[in-house]
């Protein structure tokens, strides 16, 4: 048998468009984890409500753009509320509150959305449907854009945090949360913050994804749990390194969906998960600690 | 500074405080001031509670009972980062530099506050490269791949950022050789020249004695000995039986 370069490419192109949007999901989880210490069992949650508020501001402005900024910062308002009612109280107390806080607050949340929305998928339609040919598939450019707009975010995060000043903040408070405080640096105003932004993130990747398949109040669960994955690969707080991990573990379910079918390329991830824990469990994408 | 004929209250005043780590009982009624301008040392031996007492100060940690003035005005339950606002200054004693934050950037953590404009933020940096000017060269460099003198020059530099009224310096010269040491001593004394006052715990009991105007020892949590430091010789009785072997 020969090898398949067709696929092989139409592969990595659908393999870096889901990396890009898992990056996306997954950045905001690794960077809440990063600087406070909580793994945020509500990050799928935020990622489906920024998916329906699209499909709700689409709905009446009939404009995809405007949906993406208004669902971005309804959720981000929504994620500051809730880290200030929920985890505020909760800094520094065993990582189990906020375990089992942010895992309350997930089925409030999902069990809101079926209330409200109803269990049947809504649909997110295309900002444009044009498309292009990849050998023998007409391949929606939209998907390219995705990507293209996952990775602005990112970028433009990622400069932010080099050189604003309040990306030195979440920088600093990052690493040492005491020391920061004592150069009077508001920390816990950097957390409310952090938080919302986290929760930005996964609404942008809610309503960019929301296209591709329907938009459900279960959605998030699928995504967090890959997220989850990405962001222990990548070392739990590594920004760059859940980039990478999100593009390396979307590549690979990729392929391995060429040759088996897609809920058994499933397992590539689990595997690659395991493989992390058992030999190198501060993460793959991170340098070796000297 | 008071031209009001008032006595003007000490710059920080501790009163009884009692500070706890979860159930055990650290400060047992510390009582000590520090006046405008004035360098005062803190001695004790190893676990007497004087990084302790600092972080009290600092608003670290709240005290259960007793009182922090600043200036005069009650300040023990406010949080640190608004005491570093109000000018506290706090060089921890194991330096604490920000490790994956450059040079520059650690100096900027303490620059970047409402008020300051550009002009002074490049003044403050030009005073502290004129102090460390090895800090100037190195200000592309991550934090943690700083010598551990040079870190505590950074960490130094890094509170007199905040334009601080005084400094809590814990343990500066610990693991420096000796060098180091009187460099670290020249800066206290050019800091007391600026007019910023200091509160110096030291193990480094001759460097206190000559850097401090007034000297507190603590023992068991309180303060058992007060005490100018130009009373006190380092071979005194009273500081062998405080920090004798
Ligand atoms: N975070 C903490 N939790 C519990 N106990 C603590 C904590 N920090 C300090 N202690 C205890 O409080 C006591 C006083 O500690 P502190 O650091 O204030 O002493 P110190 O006088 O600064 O000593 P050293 O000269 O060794 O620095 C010690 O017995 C120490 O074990
Ligand atoms: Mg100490």
């Amino acid at each position: 048998m020969g090898i398949p370069w067709d696929l092989i490419i139409i592969q990595t192109v659908n393999g870096v468009v889901t990396g890009m949007i898992l990056a996306l999901v997954a950045s905001g989880l690794t960077l809440i984890f990063g600087i406070m210490d909580v793994v945020n069992f509500a990050h799928g949650e935020l990622f489906m409500l920024g998916a329906y508020m699209g499909v709700v501001v689409l709905a009446t402005s009939g404009s995809f753009w405007l949906a993406l900024v208004i669902a971005v910062l309804v959720v981000a308002l929504l994620g500051a509320a809730m880290q200030i009612v929920t985890l505020r109280p909760l800094l520094g107390r065993d990582p189990l509150t906020t375990i089992l806080a942010t895992f309350g607050i997930s089925l409030v949340l999902q069990n809101y959305a079926l209330w409200q929305f109803g269990p049947v998928a809504r649909k997110i339609q295309e900002p444009f449907t044009g498309r292009f040919n990849l050998f023998y598939l007409e391949y929606p450019y939209y998907r390219l854009l995705i990507a293209a707009l996952s990775g602005a975010i990112i970028g433009g995060f990622w400069l932010f945090l080099k050189y604003g000043k309040y990306g030195i903040w979440i920088r600093a408070t990052t690493q040492d949360r005491v020391m920061a405080q004592a150069m009077g640096i508001p920390v816990p105003l950097v957390h409310t913050a952090v938080f919302a932004i986290g929760a930005g993130m996964a609404a942008a990747s809610g309503v960019l994804f929301g296209p591709l398949v329907g938009v459900n109040h279960m959605m998030g669960l699928d995504w967090v749990l890959k997220a989850f994955i990405v962001v222990v690969v990548g070392g739990m707080g590594n920004l760059g390194g859940s980039v990478l991990a999100a593009i390396f573990i979307s590549l690979l379910e990729a392929y391995a969906s060429i040759w088996v079918n897609p809920s058994q390329a499933v397992i590539a991830s689990f595997i690659v998960l395991i493989l992390t824990l058992l030999f190198r469990p501060t993460g793959l994408f991170v340098p070796t600690p000297k | 500074m008071s031209s009001t004929g008032t006595p003007i209250a000490p710059l920080i005043q501790v009163e009884g405080i009692h500070t706890f780590y979860g159930k055990s009982h650290i400060l047992h009624g510390v009582t000590l001031h520090v006046g405008a301008g004035e360098v005062v040392g803190l001695l004790g031996r190893n676990g007497v509670g004087k990084s302790t007492t600092l972080k009290t100060i600092m608003g670290l940690v709240h005290p259960s009972q007793g009182q922090v003035l600043l200036a005069g005005q009650q300040v023990t339950d406010l949080p640190a980062h608004k005491l570093a606002r109000l000018g506290i200054g706090y060089v921890p004693e194991d330096r604490r530099i920000f490790r994956l934050l450059t040079v520059s950037e650690n100096l900027r953590t303490g620059l970047d506050r409402a008020g300051v404009t550009e002009a002074r933020k490049q003044e403050l940096l030009d005073k502290v490269f004129a102090y460390f000017p090895v800090l100037a060269e190195r200000r592309s460099q991550a934090g943690g791949t700083l010598s551990g003198g040079e870190q505590q020059m950074l960490a130094i530099a890094r509170a007199m950022m905040l334009e601080p009224k005084i400094i809590l310096l814990d343990e500066p010269t610990e693991g420096l050789m000796p060098r180091m040491v009187s460099q670290i001593r020249q800066i206290v004394e050019a800091l007391h020249g600026e007019g910023v006052a200091i509160l110096l715990v030291e193990q480094n009991v001759p460097l206190t004695l000559a850097a401090s105007q007034r000297v507190y020892i603590m023992e068991k949590g309180a303060v058992r000995h007060h005490a100018a430091a130009s009373d006190l010789k380092v071979d005194d009785p009273v500081i062998r039986q405080y920090l004798g072997v």
